[in-house]
């Protein structure tokens, strides 16, 4: 299995260059934002017997990414600012050895190992992790992935422990800054948190305190689960797509109006030679005067049912801050949403409110099995078409 | 003759050691590492586009913190990150001999950290617009003759004011001193209308606040705008617009454009110094118990037909007209079950009904609540009690500047 990214690398997460760290990069532009998926090489081939293995498992936060390398000798490399501090791979590879699982956010290495998981503050540098806590092995039920823990799930930030009713069967686990979405086994889509934006799928702004199962999905189970910045995505048993939550860029795949408004600022592919203007939470103004009857949706409060392709059914899905990637079970790629740092992979800088399939995989006769997002960017994980 | 850039680099530090970075814990490592890159190449040789890039990727970061939760929970922190980024890219657009069209947007930009940002490096982003404006002030020339016959045209289409019936009439008094008003009305909880008190106003002598003046003074300056007939429809929304364009759309009408835009309730006067310097703060506020700096000032302009729904304010409010003139109606918070104010709690300070076209089947007691009404010209200033009921609709283009103390 080989690993792609794209999107921002600023930080050298994707891929390494010496010279854009110091800020001498005369062509920045074409580093920071890779527009073109590129594949993932080992990140210090001469010092490091595990990071020449495959990598079965990426994690990614805004200016990070985390490789997990989970056949036998399992540890954790890291990318991108996290690693910058450290002079080996990785907070210290020996500490990461053995574990099974990671997640990362901005600040925090969150490592599961068979026996305890363990929160590390990758800018502190010291030698114990901020904290740990055991865990009991004879644990009922099937085996978790984080941020889901017996009990309970880690937080990304302090306090990291919160506890979760056993009542909700939780089997996956996703979150963002300010909300979160569960999936329990029987397939019922639970969130809270901040639902300003819609987020939270039950039809209002206000946001939720406890765990409230999403009505408008009742009856319908649903296999995996996955959150953005302000946005919410799921698949159902039968691999169709539902979104809610903030469109404001084309995340959910919906008419959106920010987008429509300036063309001519979308085709541009120069990164910098135009400057856009920070948008704000304000709406856009109504066009008077406008000839087509456009519905555009800005914030889509209940779940809504996606269409990405007629006859696929998606696999996996995950969101970055504002755009979003799904997985057919055909080994096709679709992104759509935030484009300006080349997240969606479609060699250009441009945001999209519509799903397009990144054609890079094809042409390559790559089959796409995996993918997940950082903030900004997109990785994905490929197999040769004849495997697939 | 002093270039724009050398204009303002000369407010800026000398050099990378002496501009400061400083965030508290909540700035994560890696935006502080994306702020200094930023820094390293304000005072370095090297591309627009590199500086464009990083500038930019501190306003993207930060505008999507400032979008994270409420308004009022957004750590300053944040706001302060929001405006170094202003701050970048504005320093990257005015290097290297920049456009007309370059310095509005650099003018935008400051605006932007203004008005979402915090102040950082003693107010910097406010020292920077005052250069870019006079730069701006430098290529405009005068398209002001053809404006005159525009305004004359909207002034003579002003509708007919409402008659007011004299013993529904808010009273009136002029020039009261201090203790009168406090006796008769500040602690009585009585709305008075306010004669002569603002007559000394720069705004009303030196500078009489005109569309021509205001597009001098802040033309090229971004403000959010309200669209759509009242805050509490379903079209109402906000925008951000240049005083210009808001003149030429929504006072001038040039665009044809049907919708209702007001500068409403815009603390402008902190954005625009200079238009602070045509005001004053009335000398009564001193009966109150707060600060000077706890008075909020907030400007409203806008066409003829603006209205602000019959709503209630937690504080005591000086409103003062400037331009035009604005129908207003008063009712005392005893009545306020005749009222029917919104249930929710976004709205509870609002009423539902139609002051001006009640639904007497849905609001039946509300004939029956008694209330003050009058026209406020210019140069009047109306004493609105706290938690009085208030509904307001200019007559014409209009502009007021309204005080809420304590």
């Amino acid at each position: 299995m080989r690993w792609f990214g794209f999107g921002f690398n600023a930080f050298g997460q994707i891929y390494l260059n010496e010279k854009l760290i110091k800020g001498e990069c005369s062509d920045a532009a074409k580093e920071v934002k890779v527009i073109s998926p590129t594949e993932l090489v080992a990140i210090h081939a001469d010092r490091d017997e595990c990071c020449l293995k495959a990598v079965c498992q990426i994690r990614a936060s805004w200016s990070g990414r985390a490789s997990l390398h989970l056949d036998g000798d399992s540890c954790v490399c890291l990318a991108g600012f996290l690693a910058a501090n450290n002079e080996s791979c990785g907070i210290s590879v020996k500490d990461t050895r053995g574990c099974k699982d990671a997640s990362i956010s901005e600040s925090y290495l969150t490592l599961a190992f068979p026996d305890r998981i363990e929160s590390w503050h990758v800018q502190k540098e010291e030698k114990t992790p901020s904290w740990s806590m055991e865990i009991k092995t004879a644990s009922p039920g099937p085996s978790l992935d984080l941020p889901l823990v017996p009990g309970g799930y880690i937080a990304t930030k302090p306090p990291f422990y919160r506890s979760l009713s056993p009542h909700l069967k939780a089997k996956s686990l996703a979150l963002s800054a300010e909300h979160a979405i569960l999936l329990s086994e029987s397939g019922v889509v639970y969130t809270w948190g901040l639902g300003s934006h819609g987020q939270l799928g039950h039809g209002g702004l206000s946001s939720e305190e406890e765990p409230r199962a999403v009505e408008a999905l009742w009856g319908m189970p649903m296999s995996c689960v996955a959150t953005g910045g302000w946005h919410s995505v799921c698949i159902s048993d039968g691999g169709d797509l539902y979104v809610w939550g903030w469109n404001e860029s084309g995340q959910l795949g919906l008419p959106s109006r920010g987008l429509r408004k300036a063309p001519q600022q979308q085709r541009s592919p120069q990164a910098g030679a135009r400057c856009q203007d920070p948008c704000t939470s304000l709406a856009e103004e109504p066009q008077d005067g406008e000839k087509h009857e456009e519905v555009f949706i800005s914030i889509q409060a209940f779940p809504a049912l996606l269409d990405i392709t007629p006859s696929c059914e998606i696999k996996t899905v995950s969101c970055g801050s504002r755009h979003t990637a799904a997985v057919t079970t055909t080994g096709d790629l679709y992104t759509w949403g935030w484009g300006n740092y080349g997240q969606l992979g479609h060699r250009s800088l441009s945001s999209s409110d519509e799903p397009q399939r990144v054609e890079f995989f094809r042409e390559q006769q790559l089959s796409v099995v995996d993918v997940v997002c950082g903030a900004w960017n997109t990785f994905v994980a490929v197999v040769k078409e004849e495997l697939a | 003759m002093a270039t724009l850039w050398s204009k303002i680099s000369a407010v800026l530090p000398h050099n990378e050691e002496q501009f400061p970075l400083q965030f508290s814990g909540k700035v994560e490592s890696s935006v502080v590492e994306m702020l200094k890159r930023c820094r390293q190449q304000l005072y370095s040789d090297t591309t627009r586009t590199g500086r464009m890039l990083n500038a930019q990727i501190i306003l993207d970061f930060s505008w999507e913190k400032l979008n994270t939760g409420t308004w009022r929970h957004v750590d300053k922190e944040w706001r302060r990150v929001y405006s170094y980024g202003c701050l970048f890219k504005v320093a990257a657009l005015c290097r290297e001999d920049p456009s007309e069209d370059e310095v509005l947007q650099a003018v935008k930009i400051c605006d932007m950290g203004l008005l979402m940002g915090a102040a950082i490096m003693d107010d910097i982003l406010q020292v920077i617009v005052r250069i870019l404006q006079s730069e701006v002030r430098k290529s405009a020339k005068g398209e002001e003759e053809s404006e005159h016959a525009e305004v004359k045209r909207i002034k003579i289409e002003c509708p007919h004011a409402p008659v007011i019936k004299e013993e529904l009439a808010v009273p009136r008094i002029k020039c009261p001193s201090l203790e009168s008003f406090n006796t008769d009305y500040l602690l009585p909880l009585k709305p008075v209308i306010l004669e002569g008190i603002i007559d000394h106003w720069p705004a009303l002598n030196q500078h009489p606040w005109s569309i021509e003046y205001l597009r001098s003074v802040a033309g090229c300056r971004t403000v959010p705008v309200e669209v759509g007939s009242r805050y509490t429809d379903e079209e109402w929304s906000q925008t951000l617009l240049t005083v210009n364009e808001f003149i030429d759309r929504y006072i001038l009408n040039k665009d044809g454009v049907k919708a209702s835009g007001y500068l409403a309730q815009h603390q402008l006067f902190d954005q625009i110094p200079e238009l602070k310097e045509d005001i004053r703060l009335p000398d009564y506020c001193c009966l109150g118990e707060g600060d000077e700096d706890d008075i909020t000032v907030n400007a409203w302009f806008g066409p003829g037909g603006t209205v602000s729904p019959l709503h209630q304010d937690p504080q005591l409010n000086f409103l003062a007209q400037v331009v035009g003139s604005k129908y207003i109606r008063l009712y005392s918070p005893e009545d306020t079950d005749k009222l029917y104010p919104h249930q929710s709690q976004l709205l509870h300070n609002t009423s539902q009904v139609e002051v001006e076209n009640p639904d007497s089947e849905r609001f039946p007691e509300f004939a029956k609540a008694p209330y003050l009404e009058c026209v406020l010209q210019p140069g009047e200033v109306l004493f609105i009690p706290v938690r009085h009921w208030h509904y307001v609709r200019s007559l014409e283009l209009s502009f007021s500047v309204s005080f809420w103390w304590s």
